[in-house]
C-alpha cells in the first residue's frame, strides 16, 4: 500500500513530454509509480481534470530570512513551488561572524525591506558558519531549500571593514577560497555577486569591490565542486551586461561551471537591449559556454505616493517643482488652493483622468481599506473630482501615506517576450521572491506564466512551460533528483487545473514580525502541493507539514 | 561666414540627450530612461535611478523631461557624479 495516491489527473512529467493520463503513487517521500491501476494508497486524492506535474522551482529568492520562521515561504509554496534559491546578489545569512550581524542586517533591509523586527524577534541567531545555518534552516522547512552562499558575506567574513573598502589581497583572496570551499561542502548550491547592490546607506555592497582576479579565484573553487556562479550585472546598460555575459562566459568554459545572471528586462524604451543580451548568450552557448539569463514573467509596476519624490511625474512640471521640496514646504503647497488649481489645471483638460485614471490605490497604509485595489478614476467619481483633484486631496488627508500603482509599465509586452520566455536559452527565474516586499508583490509568476503566455499567447505549450520551471532549473543548478514526475525522484507535486491556474490580485497583509506589511498574490487554479510526499497545501490551506529539506545536488 | 560653421560643428560634435522618458525600474521605482546620440551618430540607452536621475535634472536644469532633450551628455555627467 502506497502512502499517497494522485489518481485520475492528466500527468505533465516535467521532461517536456505530452501529457498523458496516469496516476502517480508516492511512498517514503519519493515518487514510487506513474501508471495505470497501481493499487492501494493510504491517502488518495482525486486528480480529475487537472494537471499532475513536478513542484515548481523558484531560482532567484530572498527567502533566506523568512525561512528561519515561516519554512513554507508563504505564499511561494501556494503557487506550487516546493524548492527555492535563496541567497541571491551577494547576500546570504552565513557564513556571518555574530559581530558583523548589524552589518549584514543593513543589507538586507535594503534589499528585503523587512521590518528590524525580523532579524531580532522572530528567531534566534544562534550560527556562524554555514552549515550552523543549514542546521538552523533544516528545523522547520516546509520547502525546499538550495541556498547560494554570498559573495558579500565571504568578504565581510575574511576582510572585516575593509570589505567595502578595497580589492582583497591574494592571502585575503585565499582565506574566501577556503571558505567558499567550506561552504560548498556543507550544501551551497553555489556563489552569488552582484555588480549593482547597494547596503542602506546607498553604499555598494561588498562583493563590488572585487576584482576580477578575485571572482577567477572563487570561480576556481566553484569548479571543483562544478557548482553555480549567479550575478546581477549592470542591467540598466545592455552593453555593460554583454561584457558581462562574456566575462561569465569566460569564466564557464575556464572551470567548467554553470553562470547565471539576472534580470533580462524587455524594454519598450530600449527594445533591442534584451535581443541583444540574449543573442550575446547564444553565441557563448555556441561556444560551449554555459550564461543563463534569467527572465521574469511579471510585468513592471511603478509605485509611489506623495511622501517621497518620483520621476513618474517628470512630464509635468509643476507637480515635479512642488513635490521635489521638502515635505513641509510640499505640504504647505498641497494645501494652497491656489497652487492645487495650477496643479489641477497641469493635468490637463481631462483633469487628469489620462494621466492618473488609471492609478490603483494599494492600501497597507493610510488608504481605508475599503478603498483598496481601485482605481483613482472610480475612487475621484465617488467623491465627485477630478483624477487629479482626488490624488492630492486623498493623499493630503492620509498625510500623503497613501501608494498608488502604475501597472505594467515596462517588461509588459507578451508578443515580444513570449518567445524569448520560450528560448531554449532562456532560464525563467528572477522573481525576487522575498525581496521589495512592502514595494510589491514577488509571487506568483508560476502562475502568470500559464495565464499569460501558455492559455493567452501560445508562446510555449504547457509541457514546455512545466519543464521550463521544473526539469529545466534542476539541470540548470544540479538539483538533485527533483524536477521530473519520475519513479525515485522526490515527491515533488503540484496538481493544478491547467484552465484556471493564474495569479490573485496584489494585496497587503501585515504577517511579518513586529506586524510588518508586505504585499503578496494568492494562487489562482493550484488544487494540492505536495512536497517529499507531504501535502503542504491543499483546498486552498496550508497543513503543518515540514517535509522540506536542503535539496541534494548532483 | 567661418563662424556659423565653426559653431555648427561644436553643436554636432557633441553627445547629446536625444530622447527622455520614464521606464519601470527593478524595484517599482520610476526611472529616467534616455537615449544619448553619440558624435559618431550612434544612439545608446541608459536607465538611471531615481536618486541619479533627479541629480540630473537639476545638473541640466531641467524642469520636466521635454527640458533634457538636447542637452549635452557633459551636462549629464556632472548630475551622475553629484550622485
Amino acid at each position: 500500500m502506497y502512502d499517497l495516491l494522485i489518481k485520475g489527473g492528466r500527468v505533465v512529467d516535467g521532461t517536456g513530454a505530452p501529457a498523458f493520463a496516469a496516476d502517480v503513487a508516492v511512498n517514503a517521500g519519493r515518487i514510487a509509480a506513474v501508471g495505470a491501476d497501481l493499487g492501494e494508497a493510504k491517502r488518495v486524492i482525486d486528480a480529475k481534470g487537472q494537471v499532475v506535474a513536478p513542484g515548481f522551482i523558484d531560482p532567484h529568492t530572498h527567502f533566506d530570512v523568512q525561512l528561519l520562521w515561516d519554512g513554507a515561504a508563504k505564499p511561494a509554496l501556494e503557487h506550487g513551488i516546493t524548492s527555492v534559491v535563496p541567497g541571491n546578489c551577494s547576500l546570504s545569512l552565513a557564513p556571518l561572524k555574530a559581530k558583523d550581524r548589524k552589518t549584514l542586517v543593513g543589507m538586507f533591509q535594503q534589499i528585503e525591506e523587512m521590518p528590524p523586527a525580523a532579524f531580532t524577534d522572530a528567531f534566534e541567531w544562534t550560527w556562524e558558519d554555514f552549515a550552523g545555518y543549514r542546521a538552523a534552516l533544516e528545523k522547520g522547512l516546509a520547502i525546499n531549500v538550495a541556498p547560494l552562499v554570498g559573495h558579500s558575506v565571504i568578504r565581510l567574513w575574511v576582510m572585516g571593514p575593509n570589505a567595502n573598502q578595497r580589492a582583497a589581497r591574494p592571502d585575503e583572496v585565499k582565506a574566501m577560497q577556503d571558505l567558499l570551499r567550506e561552504c560548498l561542502q556543507a550544501g551551497a548550491v553555489g556563489l552569488s555577486t552582484s555588480f549593482v547592490d547597494v547596503d542602506e546607506k546607498a553604499r555598494p555592497v561588498p562583493s563590488r569591490f572585487a576584482d576580477f582576479a578575485e571572482l577567477d579565484a572563487l570561480s576556481a573553487v566553484l569548479g571543483e565542486f562544478g557548482r553555480m556562479l549567479q550575478i546581477v550585472p549592470e542591467f540598466y546598460d545592455a552593453d555593460i551586461t554583454i561584457a558581462r555575459i562574456d566575462q561569465l562566459a569566460e569564466l564557464s568554459l575556464k572551470h567548467g561551471i554553470p553562470t547565471t545572471f539576472s534580470p533580462v528586462f524587455d524594454s519598450r524604451f530600449a527594445p533591442n537591449a534584451a535581443p541583444r543580451q540574449l543573442a550575446r548568450v547564444e553565441e557563448q552557448f555556441a561556444r560551449g559556454a554555459r550564461v543563463w539569463p534569467q527572465m521574469q514573467t511579471r510585468p513592471i509596476d511603478i509605485s509611489f505616493s506623495l511622501l517621497r519624490p518620483s520621476l513618474f511625474f517628470a512630464r509635468l512640471p509643476s507637480w515635479m517643482r512642488t513635490l521635489r521640496q521638502p515635505l513641509p514646504e510640499r505640504l504647505a503647497a498641497l494645501r494652497d488652493a491656489e497652487a492645487v488649481e495650477r496643479l489641477i489645471a497641469d493635468a490637463g483638460p481631462d483633469g487628469g483622468e489620462a494621466i492618473f485614471g488609471s492609478l490603483v490605490a494599494r492600501g497597507g497604509d493610510a488608504l481605508p481599506a475599503e478603498l483598496a485595489g481601485l482605481t483613482l478614476g472610480e475612487i475621484a467619481k465617488a467623491r465627485g473630482e477630478t483624477p487629479a483633484s482626488a490624488l492630492i486631496s486623498l493623499s493630503l488627508e492620509r498625510g500623503l501615506d497613501v501608494a498608488f500603482i502604475a501597472a505594467n509599465r515596462g517588461h509588459e509586452d507578451t508578443g515580444r517576450i513570449g518567445p524569448m520566455l520560450a528560448s531554449p536559452h532562456v532560464h525563467i527565474g528572477a522573481s525576487d521572491g522575498g525581496a521589495h516586499i512592502a514595494s510589491f508583490a514577488t509571487y506568483g509568476d508560476t502562475g502568470y506564466l500559464f495565464s499569460e503566455f501558455v492559455r493567452k499567447a501560445g508562446a510555449m505549450t504547457l509541457e514546455q512551460a512545466v519543464k521550463k520551471i521544473t526539469s529545466e532549473t534542476a539541470d540548470i543548478w544540479r538539483i538533485k533528483d527533483r524536477g521530473t514526475l519520475k519513479e525515485g525522484f522526490a515527491a515533488d507535486i503540484v496538481v493544478f487545473d491547467p484552465d484556471a491556474i493564474g495569479r490573485g490580485e496584489e494585496h497587503a497583509v501585515f504577517d511579518m514580525p513586529g506586524d510588518g506589511m508586505r504585499y503578496v498574490r494568492g494562487s489562482i487554479g493550484v488544487d494540492t502541493v505536495v512536497v517529499n510526499g507531504e501535502i503542504a497545501w491543499a483546498k486552498g490551506a496550508y497543513t503543518d507539514a515540514k517535509a522540506g529539506e536542503i535539496c541534494g545536488l548532483a | 561666414m567661418t563662424a556659423p560653421v565653426r559653431e555648427l560643428r561644436v553643436e554636432t560634435a557633441e553627445a547629446v540627450i536625444e530622447r527622455a522618458e520614464i521606464a519601470a525600474g527593478h524595484d517599482g521605482a520610476a526611472e529616467l530612461a534616455l537615449s544619448i546620440r553619440y558624435e559618431n551618430g550612434v544612439v545608446g540607452q541608459v536607465v538611471l535611478d531615481p536618486d541619479t536621475g533627479f541629480s540630473v535634472m537639476r545638473a541640466c536644469g531641467a524642469a520636466d523631461l521635454n527640458g533634457l532633450i538636447g542637452r549635452s551628455w557633459r551636462e549629464v555627467s556632472k548630475g551622475l557624479s553629484n550622485v
